[in-house]
């Protein structure tokens, strides 16, 4: 005869392998078997109850931390925002603060918002605050871009109804006819049913409810349920009142996850020098750490302080020598600064701790191609043409392609290059600014305006297509077209000495009698 | 002197009275300083030009207090505080310049009226309105015939023929039977006033008044029976005028012109007798003892003898906005104030720069004088209808700062060139080393690359998947902009045609997309004739009928009427739609 295992030993094993659909199988027949009403069986299907709960969770979670995604409404109809105009280095969202001695857009490209592009994409880097409803509500913000989805529910909601999804004969728990009063009163249930309702379900209001609930069964003592009413608060928009929660959870119990939490409402409400303190306040209790460092860095680079921003990645790799962000993240800033060789060493390092996939053979192409290694160049770039995964990527790589083309003088490829960039991602403004200027050089002055025109309305963040269409109209005689190109670029780049130039010769021009 | 230096002043300046709301719109040639109740205490006058079109005043202030305002007809275009008579006690009147009028007040009552005289008046339009008089011919004749007229006469219409011809037809009727009984006049307007004593160059001895006007004259009054003493011409229209000596003796008058001349006019000929021609454009003239300062547009300030030779030239920060000339006789000291648009007031003594004042609006009026009984007083209002009054401490100096000689600063600064690290000298080792290799490797690279590159193109032109037609008979561009959250989206295309001179016609504009996911208000759409250069927006609602949050692409074709392959394509990466969230 065989032995059979305790059937809740098994689910339990299963969760701990993360076999999360046979966990979720098994306690659903513990719970059919073990009818809820009978006191004998009261804690087996407790457990049971408990587990599944927890194992369903696990399913659909994702590191709260991490997600981060500023909707529009959240942007454009900010009610904290007191000061409109914000001090120089006091703001996330003043992006021309610069005063690390960060490369300048001629150098380094910039996102959308005016940040110089990091070495590594994480929800929130690319976005950014748009600085207009229009700009907002244009349409490249798809989940690959990265670009800010259209309110904080947006991503919630796919997440949300995996549910629905999973179960198809209903919902495990049935939310409305749930006793919350009845749960908060026990321990070892309440906190897997709040993240079963927090995470699984996306009900924010009742998970906030049985928080509440909770944390006063608790007399206010325990430092799990306040981060937990905390983290509603946050999504909630209540910034203030999660502040408060988080901030008392910390007196109770110091926490990296509390601080980390803390200081992702600090950002939110824009006061970036109050999560800085707040990190290193953390630090001094946990020194070392390393997701508290890569939090400095972080915030250094949104504001534009590259060098420090090195320096903690630099740190964080002391901690932890195989952190993909601080790598990524000092490579790309060594490329920036003319020192292709060592971004090189970077990148190479990523490639042996087993990071395989386009973006960074195309990164180890561009790195080879400005250190003179020649012979590993192209070879990197088939690679990375053979591992794309979307066709944003493809026209990523092919526009480095003709980078390369155009580097060593072969216009053919490079105008066959960008015109595959177009052709694979329609709104790649830089390939329209990039073809515009070889279709100069051919003598098409009417496609290359119309170029320049598409590029500085598809990114008018970037000063090239404006600088560009400026220079084609003075020398067509269209001073006025090229005076207010000039005007666009300059506050696109406002240190962009040829535009300065530019500029005072128009000047000078309208002068003149 | 730390903290002061800070206010941008050097310390030399105490700040009496900031009104930021006094409301005083005016230019410095409707701003003077005069003692009008003669108790030796000296009033601000102010011409002030309201909001354009209505609430036009004559403010006087005393102190830092309005002390009486009058409502003046018309846009003032100058104001001067003269002498007129020889009446103990010594008041000056106040003469206003707008429109073809001059109105002259004393003890600031109105006084009296000097209407410049009419000009020549065009004699076949004189008889064309003696016809419409007498009832022979009606409007639409009349206009026929103004129109002829005014292309061939070489004397103008008159403003009311002028307004008749910019008449609808059914509002002549009752503009004719209004206007046909009085006699047709032509006016000119005066655009600048000065005042030029006449016998006597005391402080304060009797003044003619000098006028410019539209009309390209200028006219010399007498003081006390308005009567032209002098009446002379320019080749163009005087904007800003000054005037030195005396009537009787010998005087100058130096005009900036609206062609870009400054002219100069002396007394025994009604003919300019010198001209400067300026590079651009003049904001503003200030004569500095036997020389004149021109500020120009072209962000310079300029000095000429009075001869019209040029002394020396120097560039300016920022666009001028006004200037004004510092005086002060018991010091012996001149100088030019000159108002800049980024906010600031400088003094200049010739080219040299003496003194800065940040002011916290754009200065667009400045007045140096006696107020009060302060000598060196400096009156500035603002563009933002601010009034300021600054007070020269007694103790104030200016020295001319020299600019230091020697190399420029930038020469000391170091260019930040990163190190070139040994890791990149042990890669130029290896190129040296295997160069033939690495080159070798990467020309066939190159030719792998550039098959592949020329594959993926030829597949993309046999399919059209660019956003541009490659085909020279159709050169055209498109791209696509999606706006809105959900569940409905609006779709714009933006359709351009590049080439350089031929129209497109025929066009069509279709769509693929799954239509279990979206629906679209119109899936063809007809593209009219697209003349080149032109942006042609198309646009159409897209909806979103699912909700399970799932986006997916919409192709769009441009098409060619008979031709089955499009001419081109985009792909629009729809967001996700957020309706959904409401339920």
């Amino acid at each position: 005869m065989e032995v059979t295992m305790d059937p809740l030993f098994l689910a339990w094993s299963y969760f701990r392998r993360r076999k999360l659909q046979q966990c979720s199988d098994i306690c659903t027949k513990i719970l059919q078997d073990n009818p809820y009403d009978q006191d004998s069986s009261l804690l087996i299907s407790e457990a049971a109850w408990s587990l599944k709960t927890r194992a369903l969770t696990e399913m659909v979670y994702i590191d709260e931390i991490e997600v981060d995604q500023e909707g529009i409404a959240e942007m454009m109809l900010d009610e904290s925002s007191i000061a409109q105009v914000a001090r120089p280095g006091t703001s996330l969202r003043l992006p021309g603060t610069c005063h690390g001695g960060g490369p300048t857009p001629a150098v380094r490209p910039m996102t959308q918002s005016g940040r110089p592009i990091t070495g590594f994409v994480r929800p929130s880097t690319q976005s950014g605050r748009p600085g207009t409803m229009e700009q907002a509500i244009k349409t490249p913000r798809t989940a690959s871009t990265a670009r800010p989805v259209t309110a904080s529910s947006g991503r919630f909601i796919r997440l949300g109804t995996a549910s629905m999804l999973t179960n198809p004969e209903g919902p495990f728990i049935n939310l409305s006819r749930l006793n919350l009063a009845k749960y908060s009163q026990k321990p070892n249930l309440s906190r897997t049913l709040f993240e079963y309702i927090f995470h699984h379900e996306n009900d924010v209001k009742n998970a906030l409810d049985l928080a509440a609930q909770a944390t006063e069964h608790a007399q206010f003592k325990d430092w799990w349920w306040k981060v937990q009413l905390g983290k509603c608060y946050y999504r909630l928009g209540l910034y203030r009142e999660a502040e408060k929660q988080f901030r008392s959870a910390l007196n109770h119990q110091e926490m990296v996850d509390t601080y980390l939490y803390l200081a992702k409402v600090y950002q939110r409400m824009d006061q970036p020098i109050t999560a800085l303190s707040l990190f290193k306040q953390g630090l001094d209790h946990f020194p070392g750490e390393v997701t508290l460092l890569t939090g400095i860095a972080r915030i250094h680079e949104e504001m534009n302080n590259i060098s420090s921003a090195t320096e903690y990645y630099k740190d964080v790799l002391k901690q932890d020598n195989t952190h993909v962000e601080a790598i990524a993240c000092i490579g790309s800033n060594h490329f920036y600064t003319d020192q292709p060789e060592i971004a090189l060493r970077f990148y190479r390092r990523l490639l042996q701790m087993g990071v395989y996939n386009c973006q960074l053979y195309n990164n180890l192409g561009l790195c080879c191609f400005y250190a003179q290694q020649y012979d590993m160049t192209l070879s990197s770039f088939e690679r990375a043409l053979a591992l794309v995964a979307n066709d944003e990527e493809q026209a990523d790589v092919w526009y480095n392609i003709g980078h390369v083309a155009v580097g060593i003088g072969d216009l053919t490829l490079a105008y066959q290059c960008f015109k595959l960039t177009l052709a694979f991602n329609n709104d790649h403004a830089e390939a329209y600014n990039n073809l515009a200027v070889l279709e100069l050089r051919k003598g098409h002055i009417e496609q290359s305006k119309a170029f320049l025109q598409t590029a500085a309305s598809l990114a008018p963040h970037m000063y090239e297509p404006h600088f560009n269409l400026s220079i084609l109209s003075e020398k067509l005689g269209d001073l006025q077209s090229s005076y207010s190109a000039a005007q666009k670029s300059e506050d696109a780049f406002p240190e962009h000495v040829d535009t300065q130039q530019l500029l005072k010769q128009l000047r000078q021009h309208f002068a003149v009698l | 002197m730390s903290s002061a230096e800070s206010s941008g002043d050097g310390g030399k300046w105490l700040d009496a009275h900031y009104d930021p709301v006094a409301g005083i719109y005016s230019f410095s040639s409707c701003l003077d300083l005069a003692d009008l109740s003669g108790d030796g205490e000296n009033r601000l006058v102010v011409g002030d030009l309201g909001s354009g079109s209505s609430g036009m005043k004559l403010k006087v202030y005393r102190g830092t207090a309005l002390m009486s305002e009058s409502t003046l007809l018309d846009l003032p275009a100058g104001l001067v505080a003269f002498f007129m008579d020889l009446h103990e006690p010594r008041i000056p009147a106040v003469a206003v310049a707008s429109g073809p009028c001059i109105y002259v007040y004393k003890n600031l009552r109105p006084y009296f009226k000097f209407t410049l005289p009419g000009l020549e008046i065009n004699t076949l339009e004189q008889d064309v309105w003696q016809q419409v008089r007498d009832g022979q011919i009606d409007p639409l004749t009349l206009k026929e015939m103004l129109e002829s007229i005014r292309k061939k006469a070489d004397v103008p219409l008159s403003v009311r023929s002028l307004n008749f011809l910019s008449l609808e037809l059914h509002e002549m009727d009752e503009f004719v039977e209004l206007h046909k009984h009085q006699p047709i006049k032509r006016q000119t307007v005066i655009t600048c006033i000065g005042t030029l004593k006449k016998n006597m160059a005391d402080e304060d001895g009797v003044s003619c008044l000098v006028i410019g006007t539209e009309s390209g004259e200028v006219f010399i009054l007498d003081p006390e029976a308005f009567i032209i003493l002098s009446k002379m011409s320019l080749p163009a229209v005087p904007t800003i005028m000054d005037v030195t000596g005396q009537f009787d003796v010998e005087f100058r008058i130096t005009a900036v012109c609206r062609n870009g001349n400054i002219y100069i006019l002396r007394r025994e000929s009604d003919k300019p007798k010198y001209c400067i021609e300026l590079s651009s454009h003049a904001v503003g003239l200030v004569r500095v003892g036997k020389n004149v300062v021109v500020g120009c547009t072209d962000e310079t300030l300029q000095g000429f003898t009075q001869k019209g030779k040029k002394l020396w030239k120097t560039v300016l920060a920022a666009p001028i906005t006004t200037m004004a000339s510092m005086d002060l006789p018991t010091r012996g000291f001149q100088a030019v104030l000159v108002g800049l648009s980024n906010c600031e007031v400088q003094l200049y003594r010739d080219k040299n720069l003496l003194s800065t004042i940040k002011t916290p609006d754009v200065v667009t009026s400045i007045c140096f004088g006696r107020y009060g009984r302060e000598d060196g007083t400096l009156i500035v209002t603002t563009k933002g209808g601010g009034l300021m009054v600054k007070i020269l401490k007694r103790t104030a100096t200016f020295d001319d700062r020299d600019s230091a000689p020697g190399p420029p600063l930038a020469q000391s600064v170091r260019l930040n060139v990163p190190k070139k690290t040994k890791l990149y000298v042990d890669q130029t080792l290896r190129e040296r080393e295997s160069g033939l290799a690495m080159h070798r490797a990467f020309q066939m690279d190159l030719s792998r690359l550039r098959l592949a590159a020329a594959k993926a193109y030829v597949k993309a032109l046999e399919s059209s998947l660019t956003p541009m037609s490659a085909s020279l008979a159709e050169p055209l561009k498109m791209n696509a902009v999606v706006q809105g959250l959900g569940p409905s989206f609006k779709l714009t295309l933006n359709v351009q045609n590049t080439a350089a001179c031929r129209p497109i016609m025929n066009l069509a504009i279709s769509f693929l997309y799954d239509e279990s996911l979206y629906r679209m208000r119109n899936p063809y759409m007809r593209i009219p004739l697209l003349v080149p250069g032109l942006i042609y927006p198309v646009e159409t609602f897209v909806e979103c009928t699912s909700d399970k949050g799932i986006s997916d692409i919409i192709k769009v074709f441009v098409l060619h009427e008979g031709r089955s392959s499009p001419l081109l394509t985009a792909h629009i990466n729809m967001p996700v739609s957020e309706g959904l969230t409401l339920n």
